[in-house]
Parts: C-alpha cells; sequence; structure tokens
C-alpha cells in the first residue's frame, strides 16, 4: 500500500515509486487545488440551489432537491479527494499512443493552443470558418512541432476550404464560410 | 417469430441500396477515425455523431450503427500497429498484438483479431436481438423508483468499478451531474444554474462535452507530453494466419464473447473487465504458456472477441431500458434524443422499427468490416504514420466543426475549449471522463424519475425501497461503491495489465511497482 502517510505532498519531496521526479512534481499539489475546486463548485451548488425559485403549491420535491443532493456528494468528494491526494495519494495519468509519460509537461504548447481554439472560436463570424480554422491549425501544428508555419496554413486553409464545401453545399449545414468562399461558390 | 421476425424487417429496411451505402459510409469513416492514434472509440463517435445530424433518423442510425462497429474494429489495429498503450478497451489486445507484429506476424495477428470481431460481434448482437424484448417485457412494469435505482447503480458502476480510483471515478461523475443540473428544469420550467447566460437555459449540449472532454481535453493533454521523435508503425505485410493459427484462435473467441457480452449487458458495462479477465482466461487455459508475453495469438483473439462482445452487450441496458453504461453508450443516447426519441422500456414498441434497422444494421456493418478491413490494412498503416502536429491539428478542426454546427454559436466553442481545458486536468491527475459523460445524460434522467417516484408517494423516501428489485438494485450499488474500496484497503489497488501479462494472476497489488510499458519490464515479484 502506497497511501503513505509519511510522504508529505510538497513537490520537491520526491516520490518513492520507481519513476523520474519530473513526472510527479507538482502533480500532487495540482490535484489538491482541483479537488478544492471541485469542493467549491458542491459549496456554489447548494448555495445557489436555495435561490431556485420553487413555483406553485407545495407539492412534494421540488426543483431544488436533487441539486442539493448533487451538491452534498460533490463537496463530500472533493474534500475527501483533497485530503487524499494531500497526503500522496496520485492517480495514474492517462496513457494515449502519442503521449510520452516522463516528457515534462510542456505548458507552452498547450497554452498556445488553447489561445488560437479560443481566438478561431471569435473569428468564425468575422472572417469565415475554412480561414479562422485555418489559421488554428498552423498555430496548433506549430505549437506541437511542425515545420515552418506557411504549409501547415496552406493545408489548414485547403482541408477547411474542402470540408466546408462538402459540409454546406452537400449536407446543407449553416457553415460561414467568408466573403470570398462564399462568392466563389455562389453559383454552386 | 418475435425478435427473428422483427430482425428480419429491420433487414428488409437496412438492405436497400441507399442505407447500404449510408452503412458503408459509416464503416468507412468510423474505421479511418477509429484507426487515427489517440482517439478511441468514444472519441470516434462523438465527433461523427454530427455528420449524421444532417440525415433522417433511420439513415442516420445505419450509419451511426457502421461508426460503433468501425471505431471499435480501428482502435483494435491502431493498438496492434503501434508500441504504444492506448485506450483501455483495447489495452488487453495490444499486449500481445504488439509482440506478435513485432515477431513479424502482425498480418496475423491483424487478423485473428478482425476475425474475431466479426465472430462475437455476430454472435453478440444476434443475442441483443434476443435479449431485448425478454429485457423490455421484465422492464415494462418497472417503477420511477427502481429506475431511480438502476440509474444510481450505473453511476455508481461507472464510477468505481471502471478506472483505477473510485474517488476520482465519483469526482469525474460530480462534474458531469453538475453540468446535467444546469439549464431549465424539466418540471417546473425554473432555470438553474445557468448564470444568467440565456444560452445556457437550454442546458449543456452533450456533444459538446463529449467532444470537448475526449477530443479537445485529449489533443490538449498529447500536447503537454508529446512524444518525440518519428512514429514507428509495425509491419503487417507479412505472417498471413495459418492452420494452427486458427485452431488456436476459436476457442478464445467464443470464450471472449461468453465473458464479453454479459459483462458489457451489466450496468457495470464497458469494455476493460471483460478483455482484462478473457487475458487472464486465456494465459490459464493455453497450451502454449511459453508464448505469453511474446506473441501468442490466444491472447489476441480472446481480448478482441471480449471488447466487441461488450460493445454489443452495452447496447441492451442502453435500447431496453434508456440506461447508458459506457461513454460511447452515452453519445448514442444523445444521438437518440437529437431526434426526440426517449430510450426506455417503451422505445421497441414505440421505434420498433427504427431499433430493429438499427441492430440489423449492426450485422450488416460488422460483415462489411470482415471484408473490407483486411485488404485495406495498407491504408489504415498509411493513417498511422500522419505527422502527429496535423493530426491533432485535424482533430480540433473536426471539434470545432462539429460543436459549431450544432447551435451555430461560437459561444458553444468557448464552452468546448474551458470544458476541453477542464478535461485535459482530469487527463492529467488521472480523473476518468467517462463517469462525468454519464453524469451528464442520466443525471436529469435519475431525477426525473426520482422526483415522480416522490410525487406519487407524497414526498416519502421509502418508495424508493419499496419494491425488490429497487432494494437489490441498491443494495448492488452499495457493493459497487464499498466493495473496491475495502478490496483496495486489504489487498492494494487492482494489477495493472502489464503485471497479467507478467504472471498471468488477477489480483490486487501495488500500483506503484508498475512499469508503465510492459516491453521492458523486469520482474519485480
Amino acid at each position: 500500500m502506497s497511501t503513505a502517510a509519511e510522504h508529505p505532498a510538497e513537490h520537491s519531496a520526491g516520490h518513492p515509486a520507481a519513476q523520474p521526479a519530473d513526472r510527479t512534481a507538482g502533480r500532487n499539489t495540482g490535484e489538491a487545488v482541483m479537488s478544492l475546486l471541485l469542493a467549491a463548485v458542491g459549496v456554489y451548488l447548494i448555495v445557489e440551489a436555495g435561490a431556485i425559485a420553487v413555483p406553485g403549491s407545495a407539492n412534494t420535491i421540488g426543483p431544488r432537491f436533487f441539486p442539493y443532493l448533487v451538491g452534498g456528494l460533490t463537496v463530500l468528494t472533493g474534500v475527501a479527494l483533497g485530503i487524499r491526494t494531500l497526503r500522496g495519494d496520485r492517480g495514474p495519468a492517462d496513457d494515449s499512443e502519442d503521449v510520452d509519460l516522463d516528457a515534462p509537461t510542456d505548458w507552452r504548447a498547450v497554452a498556445v493552443i488553447a489561445v488560437a481554439f479560443l481566438a478561431q472560436a471569435l473569428l468564425i463570424n468575422v472572417v469565415g470558418w475554412p480561414l479562422a480554422v485555418a489559421l488554428m491549425f498552423a498555430a496548433v501544428a506549430w505549437a506541437l512541432g511542425a515545420v515552418g508555419i506557411v504549409r501547415p496554413f496552406l493545408i489548414g486553409l485547403l482541408a477547411g476550404c474542402i470540408v466546408w464545401i462538402v459540409f454546406v453545399k452537400a449536407l446543407n449545414v449553416a457553415l460561414p464560410g467568408g466573403v470570398v468562399l462564399e462568392y466563389l461558390t455562389s453559383w454552386f | 417469430m418475435g425478435a427473428l421476425g422483427d430482425l428480419a424487417n429491420g433487414f428488409a429496411d437496412a438492405l436497400t441500396p441507399i442505407n447500404l451505402l449510408w452503412a458503408l459510409l459509416g464503416v468507412l469513416l468510423g474505421t479511418a477515425v477509429g484507426v487515427l492514434p489517440g482517439i478511441g472509440p468514444a472519441m470516434t463517435v462523438a465527433l461523427l455523431l454530427p455528420v449524421t445530424y444532417v440525415l433522417e433518423p433511420t439513415s442516420a442510425f445505419i450509419m451511426f450503427a457502421g461508426i460503433y462497429y468501425g471505431g471499435m474494429y480501428g482502435g483494435s489495429t491502431t493498438s496492434i500497429l503501434l508500441n504504444t498503450p492506448g485506450e483501455s478497451s483495447s489495452i488487453m489486445t495490444a499486449l500481445e498484438g504488439n509482440k506478435m507484429a513485432k515477431a513479424g506476424r502482425g498480418s496475423a495477428a491483424l487478423a485473428t483479431a478482425a476475425i474475431g470481431s466479426f465472430v462475437a460481434g455476430t454472435i453478440a448482437t444476434l443475442l441483443l436481438a434476443l435479449v431485448a424484448p425478454t429485457v423490455v417485457d421484465l422492464a415494462i412494469g418497472i417503477t420511477a423508483a427502481d429506475y431511480f435505482a438502476l440509474a444510481v447503480l450505473a453511476f455508481v458502476a461507472v464510477a468505481t468499478v471502471l478506472g483505477s480510483s473510485p474517488l476520482r471515478g465519483l469526482a469525474s461523475l460530480c462534474i458531469g451531474l453538475y453540468l446535467g443540473l444546469v439549464g431549465t428544469d424539466v418540471l417546473t420550467g425554473q432555470e438553474r444554474f445557468t448564470l444568467g447566460v440565456p444560452q445556457l437555459s437550454d442546458g449543456v449540449d452533450v456533444v459538446v462535452v463529449a467532444v470537448a472532454l475526449f477530443a479537445v481535453g485529449e489533443c490538449l493533454y498529447v500536447a503537454s507530453r508529446l512524444r518525440r521523435g518519428s512514429v514507428q508503425v509495425l509491419d503487417a505485410s507479412a505472417g498471413w494466419l495459418t492452420r494452427q493459427d486458427l485452431r488456436r484462435s476459436w476457442k478464445p473467441w467464443l470464450r471472449g464473447t461468453a465473458l464479453g457480452f454479459p459483462l458489457g449487458a451489466l450496468p457495470a458495462g464497458g469494455a476493460e473487465i471483460p478483455t482484462f479477465l478473457s487475458y487472464a482466461a486465456e494465459r490459464k487455459l493455453t497450451k502454449h504458456p511459453e508464448e505469453f508475453g511474446k506473441g501468442a495469438i490466444e491472447g489476441v483473439a480472446g481480448p478482441e472477441a471480449a471488447n466487441n462482445a461488450s460493445a454489443a452487450g452495452v447496447l441492451v441496458p442502453l435500447l431496453t431500458l434508456g440506461l447508458p453504461t459506457s461513454a460511447t453508450a452515452a453519445i448514442i443516447l444523445a444521438a437518440f434524443q437529437g431526434y426526440g426519441i426517449q430510450p426506455g422500456p417503451t422505445l421497441l414498441t414505440t421505434e420498433g422499427p427504427l431499433v430493429w434497422t438499427l441492430i440489423a444494421s449492426l450485422l450488416i456493418g460488422n460483415f462489411m468490416l470482415l471484408v473490407l478491413n483486411l485488404p485495406l490494412v495498407g491504408v489504415w498503416v498509411k493513417l498511422l504514420r500522419i505527422p502527429r502536429p496535423y493530426l491533432y491539428a485535424g482533430i480540433l478542426m473536426f471539434a470545432s466543426l462539429g460543436s459549431f454546427a450544432v447551435n451555430a454559436d461560437p459561444l458553444d466553442l468557448v464552452i468546448l475549449l474551458v470544458i476541453g481545458l477542464l478535461g485535459f486536468l482530469m487527463r492529467r491527475y488521472g480523473w476518468p471522463v467517462a463517469p462525468a459523460v454519464i453524469g451528464l445524460i442520466l443525471g436529469p434522467i435519475a431525477e426525473t424519475n426520482l422526483r415522480r417516484a416522490l410525487a406519487i408517494s407524497d414526498g416519502d423516501l421509502s418508495v424508493l425501497v419499496d419494491t425488490w428489485f429497487s432494494r437489490i438494485v441498491l443494495a448492488l450499488a452499495f457493493l459497487a461503491l464499498f466493495g473496491p474500496i475495502v478490496l483496495r484497503l486489504v489487498k492494494g489497488p487492482r494489477s495493472t495489465p502489464e503485471q497479467l501479462q507478467a504472471d498471468g494472476h488477477l489480483e490486487h497489488r501495488d500500483r506503484d511497482d508498475a512499469v508503465p510499458t510492459g516491453a521492458d519490464r523486469e520482474d519485480r515479484s
């Protein structure tokens, strides 16, 4: 058993297990924060549930009951998990084909992708889906280590235009295409 | 007559040229997307669901059946040909499949997986057709309280039995239940937890959440720890299935089916446990124990059959009770709801033709997969070599497409990103994502039934344990919640797949001693 109360949660403490230190560093603190945030969501659920209007006659249980139940469960789970992580318990990080569990976390890539995705969401109605998504494609590919920036952009633009034509012209999905593409395909 | 007659009618509906075309398209798309590394069956179904929105229900579900089985098949191809761990349901297939491919027998591994999938899928889908009407007959008398008990069992089972940490499963479930509460209360029309955002009054879209947790979360997570260097795809051109391989494969196929279907059909569904058990059983029963760990064909045939049989088994509670027990099933349920159909005991009577066409299409798709996939292996191998930056950029492109197409609202994409970041953190800290998806879709159903039950009893809580059915189901849920915790306290965490490969014992033991990959493991026991 490795619940290990004798191993405190500081990142630098190093874990007794066979894994390299950088794989565990910072994880306990991060997860403890996440657990407490979960507990906070539970508190929010309980508090806000009290503010839900209960209409009409007081017939048995209304719209507040289930939120109270979920909120209570959430608080309990968050607190229990928070305590366990602070005492040194940690979950196995998810395995995936392209994931190297021993690699240090590349926060820059995560940040670039998140910002690129957000920018794309805000640009869709301005420049159209194909161009917005091509910009995101280029930024994501660059963040993940693709060579160059022009080639990924052109690939993204080509893919975006093809997907747009298939979905809008053949399948009638509503998707803004941007002025140029919509003009070019208006005869379709 | 009965089920078989209905199934024949289903075939009549599914076997028109245009519907066969949809099935073929579904199978090809499902396999192509499922083959892509990093994409499991649940993500395949979530990403391709919007494609089916433009079709009318029958065609959509025919295509969907193909996507479902195609995604399963594609996942096992990936795990055999890439020497890296993949999603949990095909991890057992990968153990021996990898070793076979490395020894130059990749083709035989793929063939036994393909034929095993076909055999298991066909038997299990026929069993589904035979069992479903019986379950519906039993379920028709079910009360709201019984249904609530079933939902509780599904919650507990999904959260605690799957994955390695019950508490983390519960945490994920809570996130799903919370998201499920957002929106307008069905029974009273009151807005709950919408933060004053008008778009949220319709609730959080299940497709958006599933795509966010699976696709966006996975992309961010992979980005944070990308495996650098060139992609290694194992060779699958040589080493065809010999007669001896077939002789060694057929029993594991059948045993895998026998394990996969019932365990998949239980509310504690999912493919993880049956594939685990199948591998352990084959290891114990084999006449070639020395080959295990070096590429034993039984170790591919059994788990792969169990994997596909459980995929059909999961459809039993879904189609007869409206109870999703895996992430993929939750997304299929969302697809039904997207067409205004609520799966439940009445589904077979109200939407009978649709359900039977779906089941017939599963059988057709399964057959197509067998015929298509062995010749197409070369194409799938090419897909495995896609440069990773383009692959994940492409996944995000389709995530954007699917979520935007639902409501054409950029806010959905912002929600997609926020929940995607949450999915990233969940993966990072080992919180399973499947319970969140199931909590989201099953939470509102559970609440409705709970309130219906309590409305009948005038708020008396004892109505929840009024019938024997609900008592037994709640007792099982209690056992599923505390059983693993007790086991863990007594014996330590469950053995990992790698430990199982090394010593063949399925037991509870300390997880920290495990080495991440089975390949270079030195014996620690």
